[in-house]
């Protein structure tokens, strides 16, 4: 069964519409890249996942669960939607971190909040700060920061700054991860480093929607690849075969800008 | 919205309205009697007597300002002077205690409309305003508008008439400024008594008029201004005490003031203070 | 005539009790606007309509009119026009009339700059917040203020700096505030008259006072510095 199922979604900012009738689905441990061209729609589609825009019709499942149904208002409460945010990470195209908190402190923080909401939380305080301590320790290690987590967002460079954010996003153990042009705010020489650890996240099979202009990293790391214009799917398939072999004219167009980078 | 701001403003100008005749006084006395009648209108409604608010309360909050002999401290908090010393017996008398306040003098009207204090006992001359503005007893003191000079100009400037080119400070509002405006002489209107005396010290004007039983307290030799000195009168007046307009206080006062006086106790408390030479029958 | 030095005993214990009062009203303005200030921004934030005007409308009417005004109408008003005083007549009634006009006063300024610095945290901020599972207020408390306060710490400590010496404003109900002490041996207090000497050392009082403040104001920034 797929992790994720978006059917239908249509959303319009000022009656102009910007995503109409996107539907598709993931498989658990897949990773899904998103092409098109600037103001295709494919940030507002991720963001709409994020419920940072509510889509104008449609519905997004996740585990066979509904999680948001345009028509059914009870699925729309802001209260409920604070938890169905839960089931997806974020990665921002400008990182988005807390400049006033340690890499470590930035990775903990949703984490300690969150614990404290639940019962129990003030007999095991500590138990369960030491504990996610240890965790956002390893994450960091993971993404190879570990002489880092004392340093403030300002003392780290954008590669490492995107690196923390994963971090950060993988702390609250999603199910799905989402990535909004992670390097396209960093200098070619970043770039790099940002891209393996997503490469490495796809080896471990995490569950990943990523908006990409790297159309090469697309094709290696990504399974299946949308390719969004105007907001509507223009193509969808797999990776290799929509990026290599693309069957439609606009794919094809879009794809040569990219071809000396391929 | 628009309704909304002229409300506000329309509120603002009335309450602006009715500060200015609370402390301005009006020549025109019907004005003057209107607007204090209905800014006293739910005092005499909801509370029939002034005598019985502040028996209720505990309390006769006195308004003064800081005015040797009359109201002043001497080394501790306590308010001493003829005023003072007389406001606390008169309040023994009621069975309530005397609380002194210091006012900004040009707000006395309507901080005892405010209710803020319940009388001005301050050595405060009985103009046409002043009576036409609040209830007020009988005369207790003898006082005068006198001039105050320099030391050293003290024969060139012996009367009135040979003061006409000089420059004169007097309190804004004061019985001496009634005077100067009369003779048509100029002058600059200060904030205070003590102030005009200031001007003249500091030579930024020529000559300041000021009560006579300040004068003798604050000017001269053994005072803060050894070489000024006071000269002519341009007047001679009276002091009394105010309480609110329509206040049954002021007829309380006068049957005290007449009792203190006759057994001599009046007259003990002025000697205290070197004012028994102005004191006044009652 | 006494002394200066026979005098300084009286004056400088009266310019204390002064200052005392200069002090408390200046701590008391700081105490109840900080909090006052934030509730009326994010009234003028408010995505309510009518909330956002009223409160636009107040702010206005208290930033567009002279404190002494509002101290006069706050002190006098009520018992001019409603009949019944809400003051007191003392020394304390006097002091609280003071303190809530300063209050509003400061508390409207205070928005303002407060508004401006909320608005200066990039939206992404929150949006991390949400997309992390956060409240909207844990946002505010633990990723939006610190990052505010530390925009906002300049312009305030220029308001800071002008309390200090708007609260001699409050004489004007006769709160007798340090001027007013040192005033006093100009017209006459306790046998000393005619001394300007008291009111140089008023000045000493207010310059000591908000070097200290800017010394504690410099080191705060200073302190907020660790981050960008």
């Amino acid at each position: 069964m797929a992790i994720l199922e978006v059917k239908n979604i249509e959303k319009s900012f000022d009656r102009t519409p910007v995503l109409k009738d996107i539907s598709f689905s993931l498989e658990k441990g897949q990773a899904l890249a998103i092409i098109g061209s600037s103001g295709s729609g494919k940030t507002t589609l991720l963001r709409c996942l994020n419920f940072l825009e509510r889509p104008d019709k449609g519905k997004i499942i996740v585990q066979g669960e509904t999680l948001f149904d345009a028509q059914d208002a009870s699925s729309i409460k802001e209260k409920d939607i604070r938890m169905k945010r839960l089931h997806f990470g974020m990665v921002f195209q400008a990182f988005h971190l807390f400049p006033q908190y340690t890499a470590l402190q930035n990775v903990m923080l949703a984490r300690q909040l969150l614990e404290k909401g639940k019962p129990g939380f003030k007999e095991n305080k500590k138990k369960i700060y030491e504990e996610i301590e240890t965790e956002a320790k390893e994450l960091l290690d993971k993404m190879g920061l570990a002489d880092r987590m004392k340093h403030y967002p300002h003392q780290l460079s954008g590669g490492q700054q995107q690196r923390v954010a994963i971090a950060r996003a993988l702390a609250l153990k999603p199910d799905i991860l989402c990535f909004d042009e992670p390097t396209s705010a960093l200098d070619p020489e970043l770039t790099g480093e940002v891209l393996k650890v997503i490469r490495s996240l796809a080896d471990q099979n995490m569950t990943m929607v990523i908006v990409t202009h790297e159309m090469a990293f697309a094709r290696d790391v990504a399974d299946q690849v949308i390719f969004m214009d105007s907001g509507v799917i223009v193509e969808q398939g797999e990776a290799k075969q929509v990026i290599e072999n693309p069957q439609e004219e606009r794919t094809r167009q879009f794809l040569s800008r990219f071809s000396q980078t391929v | 919205m628009k309704k909304r701001v002229l409300a506000m403003m329309l509120s603002l100008a009335m309450c602006f309205n009715m500060t200015a005749c609370g402390s301005t006084d009006n020549s025109d006395k019907t004005t003057s009697d209107k607007a204090s009648s209905e800014s006293k209108g739910s005092f005499k409604s909801d509370n029939s007597s002034d005598l019985a608010y502040i028996q209720d309360k505990g309390t006769l909050i006195v308004g003064i300002t800081d005015f040797e002999p009359m109201d002043y401290q001497k080394g501790s908090d306590e308010w001493i002077g003829f005023d003072a010393d007389m406001a606390k017996a008169f309040a023994d008398s009621l069975g309530v205690k005397a609380e002194f306040v210091e006012i900004d003098w040009d707000n006395k009207v309507l901080e005892l409309d405010a209710k803020s204090i319940d009388c001005v006992w301050n050595g405060m001359t009985l103009t046409d305003e002043v009576t036409s503005s609040m209830a007020c007893t009988n005369a207790y003191c003898n006082n005068a508008q006198v001039a105050i000079v320099k030391e050293a100009d003290k024969d060139k400037y012996s009367t009135v008439e040979s003061m006409k080119d000089l420059n004169f400070a007097v309190e804004a509002g004061s019985a001496g400024e009634k005077e100067l405006s009369k003779l048509g002489y100029s002058y600059t209107s200060v904030k205070a008594q003590a102030d005009a005396l200031m001007e003249v010290s500091a030579g930024t004007s020529d000559a300041a008029v000021i009560d006579s039983l300040m004068a003798a307290a604050m000017v001269g030799k053994g005072t803060g201004y050894e070489k000024l000195t006071y000269t002519a009168s341009f007047n001679s007046e009276e002091y009394g005490v105010g309480f609110r307009k329509g206040s049954d206080m002021a007829e309380k006062l006068n049957d005290f003031f007449a009792k203190s006086y006759k057994d001599g106790s009046m007259k003990k408390t002025a000697e205290k203070y070197g004012v028994q030479a102005a004191l006044t029958e009652q | 005539m006494s002394t200066i030095m026979e005098q300084m005993p009286i004056v400088f214990h009266s310019l204390n009790v002064g200052f005392l009062q200069t002090l408390k009203l200046f701590f008391v303005t700081l105490l109840g606007a900080f909090p006052l200030g934030l509730v009326i921004a994010f009234g003028s934030l408010s995505g309510f309509r009518p909330l956002r005007y009223l409160t636009k409308l107040v702010v206005w009417i208290i930033r567009g009119t002279p404190l002494m005004i509002q101290l006069l109408i706050i002190y006098y008003f009520p018992g001019l026009v409603l009949g019944k005083t809400l003051w007191s007549g003392g020394e304390e009634g006097r002091f609280m009339a003071a303190a809530v006009s300063f209050i509003i006063n400061y508390s409207c300024y205070f928005s303002e700059i407060y508004r401006g610095g909320i608005q200066s945290v990039p939206k992404g901020q929150q949006e991390a917040g949400l997309v992390l599972g956060m409240t909207k207020r844990q946002i505010f408390f633990k990723v939006t203020l610190l990052q505010m306060i530390k925009r906002i710490v300049p312009p305030i400590s220029n308001e800071i700096i002008t309390l200090v010496k708007d609260t001699s404003l409050a004489r004007i109900i006769a709160l007798q505030e340090i001027i007013w002490a040192g005033q006093a041996f100009l017209k006459g207090s306790n046998g000393i008259s005619g001394q300007i000497w008291p009111l140089f050392f008023t000045a000493v009082y207010y310059l000591v006072f908000s070097g200290i403040l800017t010394l504690f104001l410099g080191w705060l920034e200073r302190k907020l510095e660790y981050f960008k």
